[in-house]
């Protein structure tokens, strides 16, 4: 792609579900605030068209007639174009059809046994699943989701997927730990985690991606959010990383974030088939750009791959101005001394922001990449 | 020797619990309903803890949202902070945030602790606090103290509510310290530890003091933990080699954590007997606490009450000699 812009824009993960989709997929009669909602984006973004029928009776609180498919289909609609309306240059569905990263794919395969809860904190909760058996793949999965997102989008389509390495890291390691021999201590738990890791890599990620590149997938983000939990296992996440991408041909990325990147580099820049390392570093960032002084350490290491550099903090409803976005931009390109590395995006997904909220955010994204090409332009 | 079995940390919350306190969330039940099923979950407990013999009583510390809750909420100084990792699991705490010189206000800890345990006899059951560095460790001091200064001022209110819970009958305390080996204090810091465990000690002076360390390696802190004054020093074998620890410098109870709740495996008996008998051959323990290696809440509830079974299993294989 020759002629992409300098500061190319992209999206790392999810949306906030719209109202409309939640009542809608459970056959409710969607309220005055989701009809409010439905109409404020169709206008904004023109995800369906408006003089479908099945659009009227919708907002007519026929959901059940019009099925939870359909409107899932509205709802990867609405995503897509929400992203492309914003400008964005590389999109998704906003991770329309999927309920969280982890329960889904490992359903997909076999090997495992749900157990039951966990408490994350307070009362929040998340259903964890033990590696029984040898891992399979029942059948690759997020196919017709990209099918979907290939089909009806106008930007280039990225796909996100989780890694191997988070699958393994929140599910209890039964099978490979019951393989290791005498007391299972420090040294055999190291040893039984490569093992799930590298496995469920090869027997479970690696058949989905080589599926979803066989449908024409070119962009694939793999997200790994526990690779900061064990600082010491970062070496493991790049042999995963390696493991599930062995031999094919796409281009492949790695989302990281809320991790103290010293700690992960320079293991991870063994993962050799990544070519662009997603981070959040607006999170982190003060008035004087502390947060993207870490981006040294890869001309420090000699790593020339692309940087996805965060630039909208996902926790805060604070909108960075495209003149913020800008700066973090350029001053980012300092630490990294090469501009034509960065491609831009949000810190991560921005599920938790009201649309609005991050509907503004990415149009400044967008603005301020414009800036920060004009300024390298002189 | 004596060996003991009990519960080391707070157990899961039960699907029905689960399924309870998201209802409350979301408003769809009632704070009275929750509250009820909390009181059945913990005499649930307590009577699991009873059936397997245990010679203390936890009730589970359900309704402990974590470890520091209790204190944010009910010592003055503190704000309860944002959701913070819980060292290296994928499950999280509310950072305490303590703004001036924390103080103790009487009763407000010892009013959260589970009450089946203390109704089915005050002097079974097992109490689970912070440990000074630990508490010191983890929350967010905007107080202007220093660290050491803190160390020591938690020891001496830890101190104060082991003398309220010694008053009304407790006999047994337990401080959670997994700080003390996932980042072992040196030089002044250090020193501040061992003067709050004097402040603990003396307060608990006749009582059984358990410091249970996890997350981490004991070996290398071992020096250190042994010149804390505890009745009993707890590590967690997934995480310590236990042919690398070695001997106690005194006579003293030995925890060992050889339940590992980050896997549902549950452990073989005659495996943990043998490796109990050659570290208890090298250590010299005066006594032998067996219990999970860390907090059983990072297990959903069937599987933790499946692997809590292999506790009496292992006791009967150590006093029986399975492993010879």
């Amino acid at each position: 792609m020759t002629d992409r812009p300098l500061f190319p824009t992209q999206e790392i993960g999810s949306i906030a579900r719209p109202r409309w989709q939640l009542l809608g997929q459970r056959g409710e009669p969607i309220d005055e605030t989701a009809r409010a909602e439905f109409e404020t984006w169709s206008a904004r973004t023109r995800f369906v068209a408006p003089d479908d029928p099945g659009v009227g009776r919708f907002l007519a609180g026929h959901s059940r007639e019009i099925g939870a498919a359909r409107i899932r289909d509205w709802g990867a609609l609405f995503g897509l174009r929400y992203f492309e309306s914003a400008g964005l240059d590389r999109v998704y569905d906003g991770e329309a059809r999927r309920i969280e990263m982890y329960e889904y794919p490992i359903r997909q395969m076999t090997g495992f046994e749900f157990l039951g809860h966990v408490r994350s904190f307070d009362n929040k909760y998340y259903l964890k699943a033990a590696v029984t058996k040898e891992i399979g793949l029942e059948r690759p999965y997020h196919l017709d989701e990209f099918d979907f997102v290939k089909t009806h989008a106008h930007a280039e389509p990225k796909l996100p997927i989780t890694g191997p390495y988070t699958l393994a890291d929140w599910s209890f390691n039964e099978y490979y730990l019951g393989r290791q021999k005498g007391w299972k201590g420090p040294g055999a738990r190291r040893a039984a985690q490569r093992e799930f890791v590298v496995e469920i890599a090869r027997r479970a990620i690696r058949p989905t991606l080589a599926a979803l590149i066989a449908k024409g997938c070119r962009v694939i983000q793999i997200d790994e959010p526990a690779a900061g939990t064990h600082p010491d296992e970062a070496a493991l996440v790049a042999d995963g990383f390696n493991a599930a991408t062995e031999g094919l041909d796409a281009e492949f990325s790695m989302h990281i974030c809320f991790s103290n990147y010293r700690n992960l580099f320079p293991a991870l820049l063994e993962a050799k088939r990544c070519a662009q390392w997603a981070l959040e570093f607006a999170n982190r960032d003060g008035d004087g750009r502390d947060g993207y002084e870490i981006l040294e350490i890869f001309p420090e290491y000699k790593d020339h791959r692309s940087i996805g550099l965060g630039v909208l903090d996902v926790h805060r409803d604070v909108i960075e101005t495209p003149e913020v976005v800008a700066d973090r931009i350029g001053r980012a390109a300092k630490f990294l001394g090469d501009p034509t590395k960065i491609w831009v995006n949000p810190d991560c997904g921005l599920r938790t922001r009201r649309l609005d909220i991050a509907y503004t955010k990415l149009t400044n994204m967008v603005a301020g990449a414009r800036l920060a090409r004009a300024a390298a332009a002189g | 020797m004596e060996i003991h079995t009990g519960l080391t940390g707070p157990f899961p919350r039960s699907e029905a619990l689960v399924a309870a306190t998201r209802d409350l969330d979301r408003g769809r039940t009632t704070a009275d309903r929750v509250a009820a099923l909390y009181r059945s979950a913990e005499t649930e407990i307590v009577g699991l803890e009873e059936r397997l013999g245990f010679d203390t009583l936890t009730g589970g510390y359900l309704d402990w949202p974590d470890l520091f809750r209790p204190f944010a909420e009910g010592w003055t100084g503190f704000a309860v902070g944002p959701v913070t990792r819980w060292f290296e699991t994928n499950t999280f705490y509310r950072q305490p945030i303590l703004h001036a010189p924390p103080e103790r206000v009487p009763g407000a800890v010892a009013r959260r602790l589970p009450v089946t345990p203390a109704a089915r006899g005050i002097q079974r059951a097992r109490v689970i606090l912070p440990g000074p560095y630990t508490f010191a460790g983890l929350l967010d001091n905007r107080s202007g103290e220093t660290v050491e200064g803190l160390v020591h001022r938690l020891g001496r209110l830890l101190a104060e509510e082991v003398r309220e819970l010694r008053a009304v009958g407790y006999t047994t305390i337990q401080f959670q310290e997994p700080l003390l080996v996932v980042t072992p204090p040196t030089g002044a810091r250090a020193e501040a530890v061992v003067a709050a465990y004097q402040s603990l000690a003396t307060a608990a002076d006749g009582l059984t003091t358990v410091l249970w360390t996890f997350f981490g390696d004991a070996v290398p802190v071992w020096p250190l933990l042994n010149r804390l004054p505890a009745s009993v020093l707890g590590v967690d074998l997934a995480e310590t080699e236990p042919g690398h620890l070695p001997p106690l410098a005194d006579r003293r109870g030995l925890g060992l954590g050889i339940l590992d709740p980050r896997t549902t495996l549950v452990e073989d008996p005659s495996e943990v007997a043998r490796v109990a008998r050659e570290v208890v051959g090298r250590t010299r323990p005066s006594s032998l606490w067996l219990g999970p290696g860390a907090p059983l809440d990072l297990l959903p509830w069937e599987p933790a009450t499946r692997k809590l079974h292999l506790l009496p299993a292992a006791r009967q294989a150590l006093q029986r000699g399975d492993d010879d």
